[in-house]
């Protein structure tokens, strides 16, 4: 069994009256990429914040690396590479200076720090922008730039918070590669966000957290088999009448079927050849049908289960 | 590190243009302004002569008589009185034999036909007298041999705006503005020291929070956020001073280096201030912003940079407050160096001004000094 970098045990935060976390626990081993993934105000910066004891928490305690995390462990800090929610670079300062600066308050040889940098721009290719002031970069890059400052010293656990906000298709994937990489040069990975597909691809290990509570963890495998869903078929479908969808909710393995005029939801759990079945028994009634498809689970559908919500808006 | 964290600090701040120019620029053009309004006048107060001037009942206020005695007996008086009855000294006023007419009396006051730098003299003249009042009869009814040096001192505190030349120094007529002037770039200073505590604090910016997750010490990079603030700003009141000094002409003779000095811990002190504003509390930046700002002014105002005669009145009533408001201490060390021979008064303030600086820089690192937060 690998090392635990990151051992959060049951914190309890709260502001005022609202408990942001909720007896909430974390163990996080050496190697991993983990994820946080929960919806808007899910508690996931809370638990960073708490993390690198820049909140102060009521209750549990906070270890990586094995010691106990305080302000003051400077030591543990050398080694944590944190890319906060919001941008945090100095306006005045250009890309290469940020970089410089954020990394010579990790690293103090000089020769050294100039590599790193080096190393850093190439790493979020922004190679072309050194000499540009974060105010002239477009928001993808300016997101390139916030990470780079944070990897730059190399750090062996490397804390990312929502590092693709609002970041298009392309650049994200960047971000999502370069991660990937960091990690396959040794880095342990916190990557917290609320796009389930990127948590899908990118983590080796994840918790879904809503309300400041850990609601399930597990590498994305495990965390499908919690849930009953194992096939959604989706019909595109005009004028079904009641009798068709009764018929179709009582198909063996479909537990849930929704109608909303067009289109045609059919989730089923467990069982083979679901599609072939649903579309055989509209055929019989010789409905005609348009677009087919089957999906299987996400997190989304985990989240949904779980959660009697939706992890966000389809459209988001 | 430290060094690491002084450098980028500098940099950035000396690329902060937009704000230093504001900071520089609001103050010069006001300085010029002064120099197009009051620098004409110079020219003549300097050769300005004792001012002729009638004065009616003098039998309600026997102390004024004294007063003006004292005053005659100077070597280049301010004024020479003539002791008329109404009419004549409206006719002479008439004729021009004399600047303007003073009424003694409880209510003091003064009639004038023309209008310009004598008259503005004397003007000032009785209303410094008419507060002073009291003073000055104390001192008459206690001991009237030290009446002289009660008055040179009354007058002096209260930096009038007259050409009383009590040292060889400087008296321009409106250098007071330019000390003031001085004194507002210094206390502009406090903008760039409220950046530093807000941009270490964990709480009151994204870069506070994100320097604090290093594992460099928040009190070596705020420090050296300090330092270098102060840095910057002695750069600005050199500028400043300079200006003043080379491009509107206002003549320091050999006082230049003690306005510079002067000047540079003036600046280190609105820059403190600034630090200590910008670590109480959270509130909205620019909430913080507007408290630096009109605290400033504020200071400013009650050393006189818009009413000349303010901070006479505050020494009056309250005498202290002259030596906790930073402006009123730049503006008062770079007079004291016209109004006095030795620089004892001088480095007393400048001492005031350091004691300040320090209280605030204290006060500022005990209360930025919490290293976790209960919100962010
Ligand atoms: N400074 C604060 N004061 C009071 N409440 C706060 C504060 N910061 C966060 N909260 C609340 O705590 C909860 C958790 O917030 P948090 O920022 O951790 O969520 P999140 O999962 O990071 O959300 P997002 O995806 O929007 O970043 C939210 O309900 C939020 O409103
Ligand atoms: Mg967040």
């Amino acid at each position: 069994m690998a090392n635990s970098v990151v051992k959060i045990d049951n914190i309890v935060k709260r502001y005022g009256e609202l408990l942001a976390l909720d007896h909430f626990s974390l163990d996080i081993k050496e190697g991993e990429v983990f994820g946080l993934l929960g919806p808007n105000g899910s508690g996931k910066t809370t638990t960073i914040n708490c993390l690198l004891s820049l909140l102060a928490y009521d209750k549990g305690d906070i270890e990586i690396f094995g010691k106990k995390m305080t302000p003051v462990s400077y030591d543990i800090k050398k080694k944590i590479g944190i890319i906060m929610q919001n941008v945090a670079v100095f306006d005045e300062l250009t890309v290469y200076e940020n970089i410089d600066y954020f990394c010579g308050l990790y690293i103090n040889d000089k020769k050294l720090r100039k590599q790193y940098v080096e190393d850093a721009i190439n790493f979020v290719g922004l190679g072309d922008f050194r000499k540009f002031y974060p105010k002239k970069l477009s928001g993808g890059l300016l997101r390139r730039l916030n990470i780079a400052c944070g990897i730059a010293h190399k750090p062996k656990l490397i804390i990312l918070d929502e590092p693709t906000v609002a970041v298009d298709p392309q650049s994200r994937n960047k971000i999502l590669e370069g991660i990937e990489s960091l990690n396959r040069d040794g880095a342990t990975i916190i990557y917290t966000s609320h796009y389930m597909e990127e948590v899908e691809q990118l983590c080796t290990r994840i918790a879904i957290m809503d309300k400041g509570k850990k609601i399930a963890e597990g590498s994305k495998d495990e965390l499908k088999r919690m849930i009953k869903n194992t096939e959604t078929v989706t019909v595109e479908v005009l004028g079904l009448t009641q009798s068709m969808l009764d018929e179709l909710s009582a198909l063996p393995h479909v537990y849930d079927v929704k109608y909303d005029g067009q289109k045609a939801v059919i989730s089923c759990s467990g069982g083979k050849h679901n599609l072939i079945r649903i579309l055989d028994t509209l055929q019989k009634k010789e409905v005609s049908f348009g677009r087919v498809y089957s999906e299987l689970p996400t997190l989304n559908d985990v989240f949904l289960e779980i959660t009697g919500k939706a992890l966000r808006d389809k459209e988001d | 590190m430290f060094l690491h964290n002084l450098f980028y600090e500098l940099k950035s701040s000396l690329r902060a243009k937009e704000l230093i120019i504001w900071l520089m620029i609001f103050p010069i053009i006001l300085g010029t302004f002064f120099k197009i309004a009051f620098g004409d006048l110079y020219d003549k107060q300097t050769k300005m002569d004792t001012i002729k001037t009638a004065v009616v009942g003098i039998e309600n206020d026997p102390n004024f008589r004294t007063v003006i005695e004292q005053i005659e007996q100077e070597d280049e008086p301010l004024l020479k009185a003539e002791y008329l009855d109404e009419e004549k000294a409206l006719e002479k006023l008439a004729n021009g034999d004399v600047t303007g007419v003073i009424y003694a009396g409880d209510d003091m006051s003064l009639t004038v036909s023309d209008t310009g730098i004598e008259q503005s003299v004397l003007r000032v003249f009785i209303q410094q007298y008419s507060t002073k009042a009291g003073i000055i009869k104390e001192t008459l009814a206690s001991d009237p041999s030290k009446l002289g040096e009660v008055t040179k001192a009354l007058m002096a505190d209260a930096s009038p705006n007259h050409a009383e030349p009590l040292t060889k120094g400087n008296t321009d007529f409106y250098i007071e503005y330019m000390y003031n002037l001085i004194a507002m770039v210094a206390m502009y200073g406090s903008i760039t020291g409220l950046h530093i505590a807000v941009g270490n604090q964990a709480n009151l910016s994204p870069l506070g929070a994100r320097k604090c997750c290093s594992p460099t010490p928040k009190a070596l990079s705020t420090l050296a956020g300090i330092i270098g603030s102060w840095l910057v700003q002695a750069v600005c009141m050199v500028i400043c001073v300079s200006f003043t000094a080379f491009v509107l002409k206002t003549d320091y003779g050999k006082n230049l280096p003690y306005v510079y000095l002067a000047a540079i811990l003036g600046g280190i002190t609105g820059v403190s201030m600034g630090f200590f504003v910008g670590s109480i509390g959270r509130m909205k930046n620019s909430m913080k912003v507007a408290i630096c700002m009109t605290g400033s002014m504020l200071c400013c105002f009650l050393s006189g940079l818009m009413m000349g005669n303010i901070k006479g009145w505050i020494a009056m009533k309250f005498p202290v407050f002259n030596n906790l408001n930073p402006a009123a201490l730049v503006a008062d060390s770079i007079s004291s160096l016209n109004l006095y021979t030795g620089h004892e008064r001088y480095f007393t303030k400048l001492m005031y001004m350091c004691g300040i600086s320090a209280v605030f820089i204290t006060l500022g690192l005990i209360l930025t000094r919490r290293r976790k937060y209960a919100d962010l």
